[in-house]
C-alpha cells in the first residue's frame, strides 16, 4: 500500500480574534500549501471540522473551501467528534491516500468562539448554546447542570491523587514545566514565567483543578497537507506517516463502569499504533500529547508508556520531560501553554511534530529527532487517536 | 428560563419520574438477570426491550467529588460526586454535604433533592 507523507503544516495566532474562521482557515491551508510546494489545483480532497462550541452557525465548512480555493478531488466532509475531530479527519485522509483512492489531502480546522461579551448582550443565544452545552451529556450528568467537561475530570485528577500519593505541588509543577516550554515558542498563547506558588495561588475551579492548571479554549487555526510519495516536493521536509491508531471506549464523558482514574482508550491506542510502526515507546524523541489539564497530561503519559503507573510526576520533576530530557513532551506548551482552539488542537500538535523532525523547531528543537508521536481525544478520552511520525520520506524520496 | 434539562428517552423520563415517588431504580432484563445502570430501553446483552424496573442499592461508596463553577440548576458552589454501587457501576450524584467534610472511601446514603427549578434529583450524604 502506498505510504503517506505529511509535506505541509502551518497554524495561524492563537488567542482571542477578530478574523472570521473561514479566514483563518484560508490563511493556515495557504501557508500549509506553500509549506508543501504544492497548489490547491493538486488537492484531490479536503477535510475540516466544526467551527467552536459557542460559536456561529458554520456548516459545510470544507464544502466551502473545496470552492474557495478550486478543489476538485474524491474526498470531502467535515469530521465531528469534539477534540478528536481533526485527528480523525487526518486519520480519514491516510487511509484514502494508502488505499489508493486520493494522492493528496487538504486537512484544515478553525476555532472562532462567540467573545462572551457578545454573548451577554444576546441572553436567548446564550442561553440556546448552555442548553445546547448541557445537552452533550447524557440525561443522568446533564441533569445536575454540567455544562463543561472539567467537574470530571477533575474527580478523576482527585483519584489519581489519592492512588498514586500525588501531591498538589506535583500538578501545578507540570503546568510550570509545559510555560517553560512555551517560553520557547513564538506563537505560544502564554509565554511569561510561571512559578508552582503561582499556580496553587490560583483560583480553584473545580477541585483540585486551579485556573492555571486548566487549559484555555481560543480562536485560531491550523492545516497538514497530505500526498502520497509521487507528490513529495521537498524530501528534507516530508514527514513520513509510521503508525496510527484510534481506540474508544464504551462510555460517554465520565464512566458508569471502572476506575475514574484511568483512560484506557488512550493506552490502547498507543499500543497499536507503536506495534504497526515498529517502534517501541523509549524509541520515541519527541511527543505531543492532548492534555487538558495539568493533572490529567500526567496521567496521559502513563497511559502512553512513557512511564509506569503514578511515576510522571516524579519523572517530570526531574526533567525527564523536557529538552535534556528521556523524551520532550509537549515541547509547543501543550494545550496549557500553546493554546487549545479545540478543533484545531491535534493539527497544532501534527505541526509541532513535523516541525520537530524537519530540525525547524527553533530554540525549543530537539537534537536529532527522528521518531515523533502525537496523541489526541475527545470527550473525557472517551476515544483516542495516536499517530507516530518518522523521518524515513527523506529516504523514500530518494 | 426554561432550563428543562436533555431527557434522551423514555427511560430516563420514567427514571426521573420514580425519583419524584422517591424511587431510586433501574432497568433489569429478567432474561439476562442483569440491572442497567443507567437505565435503557433494551438489554444491550440480548436486546430484549421487556425490561422490568427494581430497586437500586441505596448505600454506597464515595469515589469522587468536586464542585462546579458554571453549572445551572444546581447552587453555587455545588458539590458533586461519583458513588459506586456495588455490582451495577458508577453514579454521578449531587452530594449533600460540605466539601471539606467528604473524604474518598466514604458510606454515603441515597435521598432524593428538589431543585430550585422544581425537578426531583438524587443526592447522596455521608452515613454518620
Amino acid at each position: 500500500m502506498p505510504e503517506v507523507y505529511i509535506t505541509g503544516v502551518a497554524m495561524t495566532e492563537l488567542g482571542k480574534l477578530e478574523e472570521d474562521s473561514h479566514q483563518l482557515s484560508v490563511q493556515a491551508c495557504s501557508a500549509a500549501l506553500r509549506d508543501a510546494g504544492l497548489l490547491p489545483s493538486q488537492m484531490e480532497g479536503v477535510l475540516s471540522t466544526p467551527t467552536g462550541y459557542m460559536t456561529e452557525p458554520r456548516k459545510f465548512v470544507s464544502q466551502k473551501m473545496a470552492d474557495y480555493l478550486g478543489i476538485e478531488g474524491g474526498l470531502m466532509g467535515d469530521v465531528d467528534c469534539g477534540g478528536n475531530s481533526s485527528a480523525l479527519a487526518l486519520k480519514m485522509a491516510i487511509d484514502a491516500i494508502s488505499l489508493g483512492n486520493i494522492k493528496s489531502c487538504l486537512v484544515f480546522a478553525a476555532q472562532r468562539e462567540i467573545p462572551p461579551a457578545k454573548l451577554r448582550e444576546n441572553p436567548v443565544e446564550n442561553i440556546r448554546l448552555i442548553k445546547n452545552a448541557n445537552a452533550l451529556y447524557d440525561t443522568y450528568q446533564g441533569a445536575f447542570g454540567v455544562i463543561g467537561v472539567i467537574c470530571f475530570y477533575a474527580m478523576a485528577i482527585q483519584r489519581y491523587m489519592h492512588l498514586y500519593g500525588v501531591k498538589a505541588e506535583d500538578i501545578a509543577n507540570m503546568a510550570v514545566v509545559l510555560r517553560d516550554h512555551a517560553r520557547r515558542h513564538p506563537q505560544a498563547a502564554y509565554r511569561h514565567p510561571l512559578t508552582v506558588d503561582e499556580v496553587l495561588d490560583s483560583r480553584v475551579i473545580s477541585p483540585p483543578i486551579h485556573k492555571l492548571e486548566s487549559s484555555m479554549i481560543m480562536d485560531g487555526a491550523a492545516a497538514v497537507v497530505l500526498a502520497s510519495r509521487e507528490l513529495v516536493t521537498d524530501t528534507a521536509k516530508a514527514v513520513r506517516v509510521a503508525g496510527l491508531a484510534e481506540a474508544h471506549d464504551a462510555t460517554s464523558f465520565l464512566p458508569y463502569q471502572g476506575e475514574l482514574a484511568r483512560f484506557p482508550s488512550s493506552e490502547r491506542a498507543a499500543e497499536t499504533a507503536l506495534s504497526q510502526s515498529g517502534y517501541t515507546i523509549a524509541e520515541v524523541d519527541v511527543a505531543e500529547v492532548y492534555g487538558a489539564f495539568a493533572g490529567t497530561e500526567l496521567m496521559v503519559y502513563e497511559e502512553l508508556g512513557f512511564f509506569p503507573r503514578g511515576e510522571a510526576p516524579a519523572a517530570v520533576r526531574e526533567g525527564r520531560t523536557t529538552h535534556g530530557g528521556d523524551v520532550l513532551i509537549n515541547p509547543s506548551g501543550g494545550r496549557l501553554s500553546l493554546g487549545h482552539p479545540t478543533y484545531a488542537t491535534p493539527l497544532l500538535e501534527t505541526t509541532e511534530i513535523v516541525r520537530q523532525l524537519r530540525g525547524e523547531a527553533g530554540k525549543r528543537q530537539r537534537p536529532e529527532a527522528e521518531v515523533g508521536m502525537v496523541h489526541t481525544e475527545h470527550g473525557m478520552m472517551n476515544g483516542s487517536m495516536v499517530m507516530l511520525l518518522d523521518r524515513r520520506g527523506e529516504e523514500a524520496g530518494d | 428560563m426554561d432550563l428543562t434539562p436533555y431527557i434522551q428517552d423514555s427511560a430516563a423520563e420514567e427514571f426521573l419520574a420514580r425519583l419524584r415517588e422517591g424511587k431510586f431504580q433501574s432497568t433489569y432484563c429478567p432474561k439476562c438477570e442483569k440491572m442497567f445502570y443507567p437505565p435503557r430501553i433494551v438489554c444491550i446483552t440480548c436486546l430484549n426491550e421487556n425490561l422490568k424496573w427494581e430497586d437500586l442499592p441505596r448505600e454506597g461508596e464515595l469515589l469522587g467529588f468536586t464542585w462546579q463553577e458554571d453549572a445551572f440548576r444546581c447552587g453555587k458552589p455545588d458539590v458533586l460526586g461519583v458513588v459506586g454501587l456495588e455490582g451495577i457501576g458508577n453514579v454521578i450524584t449531587r452530594i449533600d454535604a460540605p466539601y471539606e467534610n467528604l473524604s474518598i472511601g466514604q458510606k454515603v446514603v441515597f435521598d432524593t433533592w428538589e431543585t430550585p427549578d422544581g425537578m426531583v434529583l438524587h443526592q447522596f450524604r455521608p452515613i454518620e
